[in-house]
């Protein structure tokens, strides 16, 4: 039988989840203003280091607007935010949307191709592995997967680029420096070993979920009930099995994108990748703050953003929670 | 052989002078053997270079007389050029933009400018963008790199003699001019020249098309270039910002690039079993142990000796550079024709037990402050409090990242780091009590070694080169016997690059790569 599905109650859910992920966006700004501008020693003598001197000092706290009371710093700071306004970059003295654009395309399309193969492959893995549960390809491809899994991401990257760009075949580019003024789709070649290092480093987990979940699912009554109705296998996978497996799935793969947004810095490193991770990098160093502060809210809105996503994928694919709304 | 014997003349009794050297003589006399004993054969056009150099970012520049960044300094000597030029072993030339710099007296130098230098736009070069390249450094709110070294140059005093010779008098004798005119950072711009995004426009053998800062620029060859004899090889050089040293050595082997600066030496073997080659250049590099003269412990001359014997400089060496490196005396500028090696200062442990004994300091433990700055500063540390630990003596590394900011050079024990440079010209960036970066509080306020600074003016105007090296060598002895430096070796620079790329030599200078191929013109695709 079919659970009504009343959109009411998933609009309401998602409006109070959406006030919740302000709120959580909200209290995060205040801790990012804190750690980085209202914390005790001064950050324009630990920005201008070697260099500082007492004119160069004083020009770079009014630039940033540190001779004001705190208060008014972070109200100047969150308004621009609002506004889009998001100041400009202290190392490379142009606007910090002109500086990160051209980066977060990079990320962006990185992070899309590699969730554009792990999802679809995790889930098909995974079930496969579920269906032919303790048979030949499910002890392979568990085990397999346990070891990618436990392999980290540098690890990875460094054994595909010395199996397939330098060392022992050179199919494939060893980095992936892609020039000012294209984009990654330009160079398709460029995103082959950077998407397939993220690939390994999501895929197993995700798949190893899908696996647990779909397992625990195929031994339920009503998958049990349809195989007896006399369904076609293919029917309960798709229609009876795969839906309900998914829900708990959701959330890993959110975590997983997240983890992708904030951790594509290894990734970029080993392949000279331009995007977000060497930026955050870069700042963090460069003591940059309007840059790190920038970035430090963009991965938290994703963070936010993506969790309130795979709710709202499981709580539709969910026939018990979305009827509770 | 015209090598020798200008360098016989610049070192000669009239060392001041520096005259002679034909363009033709030094232009396409690249033909020595390369690294790993192959003949490079002859140069050949074409090809486009590409360059990966950690240490850029956002930060990244381009201006003819400034760096922020390590691509930057590739940047700059690619498009310009200095009245004067260090050789591959450090020594004072007549190779650039200048036939010669004659100091007439003391205070006073005179610049002849080479005839028929075009700037890469097709303006011929003259006295009027020697002035005001010296204008531009000399000014203050410019905030250049060179600004320092101005401090003895009556700027507003130059004189235009005729179209290619200039007359540089000085507030105060400095007979370390001819180096300053060799660094990067005075190389000669065009009058009303600016820095990107205004045009880039200079001497040198490639011109600026684009630039990306914290990614890459790419420069086209000029083909109307004054050396003449086919330079420059390459059609295009292009310069590619690294944030990794794992990524540069995979884009050579892989081949997207054809060299990269700083290749780390655990990676020397590995590009040398693929057909590659590791360049390694002595240079006068150092990270100090700098201890503040006046701070406590420190501030009795028994301590500091102590900590000097308690440095085992080789394995230093071993442990911080892999090898990579030669063993330092407590003492800076080593290609300096003043420097002094004798008597060699080696590990003594229970001398410096007696003397930390005498001291009062038995147990001594003090804080040693340090940071990821240079490669190898932090290093530095961990094996000296290691070797200290030999003697009882307990040293607390503390990494600060925030170590070159309200704390640098008041702390009483901290590492630094350094560049090549002649004698003079350092003791003048760290040595003096108006020094940018004294970390070491010398020379003492009173006392032995008090003279310091009227020794330091002598030299400066003293001509007589043999003289002068008698006045450094005081100096140094005084450093040596109680000065506040620890000096345990001078690195060496490691560069890769692919086995197409032809004509790089070892050289003793700062810069990368063998002065980035001085400025790409001296290297070519075999």
């Amino acid at each position: 039988m079919r659970a009504r599905f009343r959109w009411g109650g998933v609009s309401r859910f998602i409006v109070r989840r959406l006030v919740l992920g302000l709120v959580v966006l909200f209290l995060v700004s205040l801790v990012v203003f804190a750690a980085t501008q209202a914390l005790p020693g001064d950050p324009a003598r630990a920005i201008l280091g070697r260099s500082a001197t007492p004119t160069a000092l004083a020009a770079l706290r009014r630039h940033l607007h540190l001779n004001q009371p705190v208060f008014s710093q972070y109200w100047t700071w969150l308004t621009g935010l609002l506004r889009g306004n998001l100041g400009t970059s202290l190392a490379a003295q142009e606007p910090v949307t002109t500086l990160l654009g051209p980066k977060l395309v990079n990320s962006a399309v990185l992070v899309a191709v590699s969730a554009i193969v792990s999802i679809p492959l995790s889930i098909a893995l995974g079930s496969w592995a579920a269906l032919k549960r303790d048979k030949i390809f499910d002890t392979v491809s568990s085990n397999l997967l346990l070891v990618l899994a436990a392999l980290p991401e540098f690890v990875v990257g460094v054994v595909l680029v010395i199996l397939l760009a330098t060392i022992v075949s050179q199919v494939l580019p060893a980095i992936s420096t892609i020039p000012p003024g294209s984009r990654p789709w330009n160079y398709p070649s460029y995103l082959v070993l950077p998407a397939l290092t993220l690939v390994i480093a999501v895929a197993p987990y995700v798949s190893r979920i899908v696996r647990a979940s779909m397992i625990e699912v195929l031994e339920s009554d009503y998958i049990e009930m349809a195989r007896l109705k006399g369904l076609p296998e293919r029917t309960v996978m798709l229609r009876h099995a795969l839906p309900n497996a998914l829900g708990p799935v959701f959330q890993v793969i959110a975590l997983n994108l997240a983890y992708l947004a904030g951790g594509v810095i290894v990734v970029e490193y080993v392949f000279n990748y331009g995007g977000i991770g060497s930026a955050v990098q870069e700042a963090v160093l460069s003591h940059d703050l309007p840059v790190v502060q920038t970035l430090a809210m963009l991965i938290a809105t994703v963070y936010v953003v993506l969790n309130l996503l795979a709710d709202v994928a499981t709580i539709t694919v969910t026939p018990k929670l979305r009827t509770q709304l | 052989m015209a090598d020798i014997s200008r360098r016989q003349l610049v070192a000669g009794a009239a060392g001041l002078t520096i005259v002679g050297g034909l363009a033709a003589a030094c232009g396409s006399g690249s033909t020595s053997t390369g690294i790993g004993g192959t003949n490079p054969g002859a140069p050949k056009r074409g090809g486009n270079f590409r360059l990966g150099v950690t240490g850029g970012g956002s930060k990244d520049i381009m201006d003819g007389q400034n760096i922020i960044t390590k691509p930057d300094q590739a940047r700059l000597v690619s498009a310009f050029e200095t009245l004067l030029l260090f050789d591959e072993n450090y020594q004072l030339t007549t190779n650039g933009l200048a036939e010669s710099v004659t100091q007439d007296n003391p205070r006073q130098y005179t610049i002849r400018l080479r005839k028929g230098i075009e700037f890469q736009n097709g303006k011929t070069l003259t006295a009027d963008d020697v002035l005001y390249s010296f204008q531009r450094i000399g000014t203050k709110a410019n905030g250049l790199t060179g600004f320092a070294a101005t401090a003895t140059m009556d700027i507003a005093g130059m004189k235009k003699l005729d179209t290619y010779t200039v007359r540089l008098p000085l507030k105060s004798p400095d007979a370390t001019v001819p180096q300053t005119l060799a660094s990067y950072t005075f190389c000669i711009v065009p009058a009303g020249y600016q820095a990107y995004p205004h045009p880039q426009i200079g001497t040198g053998a490639y011109k600026l098309k684009s630039f990306t800062p914290g990614a890459q620029s790419v420069h086209v060859r000029n083909p109307n270039y004054w050396r003449g004899g086919g330079k420059p090889y390459f059609d295009q050089v292009t310069i590619v910002d690294f944030s990794d040293s794992t990524a540069q050595v995979n884009g050579l082997l892989g081949g997207q690039i054809d060299a990269m600066t700083d290749l780390p030496a655990a990676q020397v073997q590995v590009l040398q079993s693929r057909g590659m080659h590791a360049l390694v250049s002595k240079t006068g590099g150092w990270l100090p142990l700098c201890m503040a003269i006046d701070i406590p412990p420190f501030n009795d001359v028994r301590v500091r000796q102590a900590m000097r014997l308690l440095v085992d400089r080789n394995h230093m060496i071993e442990q911080v550079l892999s090898g990579y490196g030669f063993v330092g005396n407590d003492l800076y500028a080593p290609f300096d024709p003043g420097y002094l090696t004798e008597p060699q200062r080696n590990q003594d442990i229970s001398e410096a037990k007696r003397l930390l004994k005498a001291a009062g300091h038995q147990n001594l433990n003090v804080d040693l402050h340090t940071t990821n700055g240079a490669a190898g500063m932090v290093d530095v540390a961990t094996v000296f409090a290691n070797q200290a630990a030999a003697a009882g003596v307990k040293i607390n590394v503390h990494n600060d990242p925030n170590y070159y900011g309200t704390q640098y050079l008041k702390l009483g024990f901290s590492i630094d780091f350094w560049g090549t440079r002649s004698y003079l010209n350092q003791v003048q960036q760290g040595s003096l009590p108006n020094s940018p970066y004294n970390e070491t509080h010398w020379p003492p306020k009173s006392g032995t070694g008090s003279n310091f600074i009227s020794l330091y003016n002598q030299a400066l105007a003293t001509t007589d080169l043999a003289k002068r090296i008698e006045i450094e060598h005081e100096m140094q002895t005084l450093e040596y016997d109680i000065g506040g430096y620890i000096i345990p070796f001078f690195n060496d620079l490691i560069d890769g690059y692919s086995d197409k790329v032809k004509g790089l030599r070892p050289s003793k200078g700062t810069l990368n790569l063998d002065y980035f191929g001085h400025g790409f013109s001296s290297i070519w695709f075999g």
